[in-house]
């Protein structure tokens, strides 16, 4: 049909302007798609955290300045059971393997997976960075592993390890495999996936072997501690902080989830204000390219009207080819942004982080390139139905 | 007594130019038959245009009374208008007016709500372009242009045709030619018709022939 292909075909009759329009639009459309799809995979992963089996509270030395770098007697790890609230614990030592191909370092630092939550004040380096946990293969659940596809490293053995999916991935290696950590080699008996995507990027062997291997002997970096049933975390926490002062500290894994979630709600506004942005923005790019597109077309306009065209469909057709160029907008925009979100992310991430693919992201996209489409075309489409037939027919 | 197609009476249609006034239409007096066949002449800004627009409910008279088919149009909506326009009314202009990015086929079904292909074909078939139904208006000459507007004009059955010199731009052959299309239009399907034209060879084909001067009919020779 002729109005459809007018729609479809006007808005590419000065095809630089119509190029220009779109451009406008699609940057702000990736922009808010990309930051939907990280902000979305951060989410999944903080929830992920907040598992049933998984510890509340996890204990950390007084005054550690990187949270996983202090170190706890050994001894701790029973002496919390007698504190009231207190079910079960698990010392935890924490430390990075910044190659796994060979070379490797014992110092003890950085990021954080004892209760599967990310510390986001880590460097870089130690971010993307091989982190091995040490710990009683029996007391996993507490780190929020659950399901081993393969077997569990066994607590005498020194040469068996488990590593998360997304390690299994990055470094192409499963179940059977060698790995070499701090400088020996490791057989991988089994890989875990908990969701949250440190902890994912990370293995886990048990504590005597991390201890020897980085000179850390009757020493944790952290406790991981689960509370009775009807108990508080946050109570058990303080009661933990009063009995060793000077000592002991404590996070809830709620609080830390809590934190991370109130931070990417701060992204998420802010991914609403550049919606809001890209709309005005690309609204006035659009309203500039339909008035421009509209003034050059005055005399066919009045042709339209001279062979009986009404004016709503005057107005429908410069709306419909608003909407064609803001649509086309938000496909473009769409595609940059997923395959710009998944390169960057594999790339400089090493898969750490797994982008969401969630729909409403998307159909916000849509949405906000429609609703761009319509409001920028309603001031062209209004002036050109209103046009004064013989004016326009007179209009050279 | 005749049914009167077109009737104008005492029509004035004034313009705003800087601070003055100009009358296009001062007092225009006259009353066309169904199946007349008028040509309009006169000198360049004697207001054929001006009165072509008020026939074809492009423009609204200032004053006066003006009827199409014994309606006055003065109080019907924009819809309404468009109804009439799309219905009763085909135009016809000097430059052919097509949209340079549509087929003679897609120019034609631009009047039409609905697609009926069929019909589309009957008339662009009828002007002899039945080779030219996919051709741009870049791709085809002057008088296969007409030829493709008038189809367009005609698409709906109009009752009447308004052309405003629509052999202004076309050699004697050519402009014979569409002439004698309309023509046979008025004597083989009764359709009335109006034709502005500044070419004494293009108005012979009409029945009747009025001279504007200043925005007045002001004289009318009839065969
Ligand atoms: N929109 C307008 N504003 C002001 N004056 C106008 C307007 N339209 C027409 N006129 C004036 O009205 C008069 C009649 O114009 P019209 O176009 O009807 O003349 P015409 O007989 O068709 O002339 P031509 O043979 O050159 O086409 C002219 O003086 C013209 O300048
Ligand atoms: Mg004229």
């Amino acid at each position: 049909m002729s109005y459809l292909k007018l729609i479809l075909k006007n808005p590419f009759r000065n095809k630089t302007r119509g190029l220009l329009a779109i451009v406008g639009i699609a940057i702000g459309i990736m922009v808010i798609v990309a930051l939907g799809m990280v902000t979305g995979g951060l989410k999944a992963s903080t929830t992920s955290t907040l598992k049933a089996g998984a510890a509340e509270v996890s204990v950390m030395q007084t005054g550690a300045g990187n949270y996983g770098s202090g170190r706890i007697n050994e001894s701790r790890v029973t002496d919390l059971l007698n504190i009231s609230g207190v079910k079960e614990t698990a010392g935890m030592l924490r430390a990075t393997n910044t190659s796994t191909s060979g070379s490797s370092t014992t110092d003890v630092s950085g990021t954080s997976a004892e209760t599967g939550t990310a510390s986001t004040g880590s460097s870089p380096g130690s971010f993307a960075g091989f982190s091995v946990t040490g710990m009683d293969p029996d007391k996993l659940s507490l780190a929020g592993i659950e399901n081993i596809d393969g077997a569990l490293y066994s607590n005498e053995s020194a040469n068996e390890v488990i590593i998360g999916k997304t390690a299994s991935t990055n470094l192409d290696k499963s179940v059977g495999d060698t790995i070499n950590l701090f400088g020996r080699d490791f057989t991988i008996t089994g890989v875990y996936e908990t969701g949250s995507f440190i902890t994912d990027a990370g293995a886990f062997m048990s504590l005597s072997t991390l201890q020897n291997l980085t000179n850390n002997d009757n020493q944790v970096s952290n406790i991981a501690v689960k509370i009775d049933e009807n108990a508080n975390a946050t109570q058990v926490g303080k009661a933990i902080e009063t009995e060793y002062p000077n000592e002991l500290s404590t996070t809830t894994a709620a609080s830390m989830a809590s934190r991370m979630n109130s931070a990417l709600n701060t992204i998420d506004t802010a991914n609403w204000a550049i919606s809001l942005l890209a709309i005005i923005i690309g609204g006035v790019g659009v309203v500039n390219t339909m008035v421009m597109s509209v003034f050059e077309r005055t005399r066919e306009i009045g042709v339209l009207k001279a062979v009986g065209w009404k004016e709503k469909r005057i107005l429908g057709m410069i709306l419909g080819e608003s909407v064609v160029l803001t649509l086309i907008a938000a496909v473009i925009g769409t595609v940059l942004a997923v395959i710009g979100v998944v390169i960057i992310l594999s790339v400089y991430f090493g898969g750490t982080i797994e982008p969401s693919f969630a729909p409403d992201i998307f159909i916000r996209a849509f949405i906000v390139a429609f609703v761009v489409g319509i409001i920028g075309g309603l001031y062209p489409a209004y002036r050109a139905s209103q046009l004064s037939p013989t004016e326009a027919l007179r209009y050279e | 007594m005749n049914k009167h197609v077109l009737e104008f009476k005492n029509v004035w249609k004034t313009y705003h130019m800087g601070d003055g006034l100009v009358n296009a239409l001062s007092g225009l007096d006259l009353t066309l038959d169904e199946g007349s066949f008028t040509a309009v002449m006169g000198p360049s800004g004697s207001g054929k245009s001006t009165f072509l627009h008020v026939a074809g409910i492009l423009d609204t008279p200032t004053m006066g009374l003006f009827r199409i088919n014994g309606e006055e149009t003065i109080n019907l909506s924009m819809k309404e208008q468009a109804r009439l326009r799309r219905n009763e009314i085909g135009f016809i202009f000097q430059r052919f007016n097509l949209l340079s990015q549509l087929t003679s086929l897609e120019n034609v079904m631009l009047p039409m709500i609905g697609k009926d292909l069929e019909k589309v074909k009957e008339v662009l078939d009828k002007m002899g372009l039945e080779d030219k139904y996919h051709k741009r208006p870049t791709q085809l000459s002057g008088g296969e242009l007409q030829r493709v507007a008038i189809a367009r004009a005609l698409v709906n059955d109009p009752s009447i045709i308004l052309a405003d010199e629509p052999t202004g731009e076309l050699d004697t052959a050519n402009a014979n030619s569409i002439m004698q299309i309309l023509q046979d239009l008025n004597r083989n399907n009764g359709v009335s018709i109006v034709v502005v034209t500044h070419n004494p060879a293009s108005a012979s084909f009409a029945d009747e022939i009025v001279h504007m001067s200043d925005g007045k009919i002001v004289q009318k020779d009839s065969k």
